[in-house]
């Protein structure tokens, strides 16, 4: 399931060695997508996916060299939003649109101290899409525009 | 009629001054903000928006122009006058820790005794502040001998609006507050 919270960028703003995501994706402005797991409510980071300034692939070990398969996201104080079931209202902008239901998870320092679901509504159609999507995206090509324009 | 030519001859003369000086002065837009733009309004791209916007728009403004070419004048004038006290985006406030925002004087071993992480999958190392642990060194490094470190923890807003709970670590020299090494930052409903 897709979260509406960024753990990662708090590390980053705390002082952790930030490698520089290239943002090729009006979709993705950071550059990465994380992968979470919750193990005996504790968070942790498993999985990075994305592409370094330079073009090459960022993992987990890209960032903690000695933890290429789990980290565990101490550093995180917050609520993580995980957005469920139909999409009430699409925001083209950040985590902005709406769902019937928020599960939110109290974090402090790594640990889920809390778990609560916020109703937000019902949606009026069964067609209405379900779960957390982007409506519409640009991908830029990594060549550059000169590099294209001279091939 | 020949005042009515003088009238037009002279909407064009305020046409061609007003296309001049917005040629001189307008920006060219950038490969990244054309990009940007397209990607939220994707109707720039089609042939319509294009013949809309860049031919009919500018010939109609044109037109527009001498004809009624005193509103022209006091439109640009206007906005000469606009742009003297044109608005001045606020600077984003930076955070700085202040003396009521200190908890409690620490030492370096006492802070390092507290914040050791553990855990029980052994996904962070076992060093104060864990993952973060070259981050608190790098922080040590930079504190002058002498200096105390203090705990902190106070609300911030940011120039955006959004409060913050802050807490962490703040060198202090002379009663005053300086560097500091954040370990909470996390918004706060209301």
């Amino acid at each position: 399931m897709a979260m509406c919270t960024n753990p990662l960028s708090d590390y980053f703003a705390m002082g952790g060695v930030n490698p520089r995501f290239e943002s090729n994706c009006t979709a993705l402005w950071r550059g990465y997508v994380g992968s979470w797991e919750v193990v005996d409510d504790r968070l942790y980071l498993v999985g990075i996916n994305g592409t370094l300034e330079g073009g090459a692939d960022a993992t987990l070990a890209t960032i903690f060299p000695d933890y290429p398969d789990r980290v565990f996201a101490h550093w995180y104080s917050g609520t993580i939003r995980i957005p469920k079931g139909k999409q009430l209202k699409y925001v083209h902008m950040g985590y902005g649109s709406t769902f019937e239901r928020d599960l939110l998870l109290e974090i402090e320092r790594g640990v889920i101290m809390a778990t609560r679901i916020h109703h937000n509504g019902t949606a009026d159609s069964d067609n209405d899409p379900e779960g957390y999507e982007v409506g519409a995206m640009t991908v830029f090509p990594r060549t550059s525009r000169g590099d294209q324009e001279s091939a | 009629m020949i005042y009515f030519y003088w009238y037009l001859g002279i909407g064009a003369v305020v046409l061609a001054v007003v296309y001049g000086a917005h040629h001189l002065t307008k920006k060219k837009e950038s490969d990244s903000l054309r990009d940007l733009l397209e990607a939220v309004n994707p109707d720039r791209k089609k042939l319509s928006y294009r013949i809309l916007n860049n031919f009919v728009a500018p010939v109609l403004a044109a037109i527009l122009v001498v004809v009624v070419w005193p509103v022209a004048i006091y439109l640009k004038v206007k906005e000469l006058f606009q742009k003297k006290e044109s608005y001045v985006s606020p600077e984003e406030l930076e955070f700085a820790v202040e003396s009521e925002h200190l908890l409690e004087r620490l030492t370096v071993e006492e802070i390092e005794r507290l914040e050791v992480i553990t855990d029980p999958l052994k996904a962070a190392p076992d060093l104060p502040f864990g993952h973060l642990n070259a981050a608190w060194q790098e922080f040590l490094q930079g504190k002058a001998d002498g200096v105390e470190l203090w705990s902190f923890s106070t609300q911030w807003q940011t120039t955006w609006g959004r409060k913050e709970l802050r807490c962490g670590y703040a060198v202090v020299q002379d009663g005053a507050p300086g560097a500091y090494f954040l370990t909470v930052c996390k918004a706060v409903l209301e």
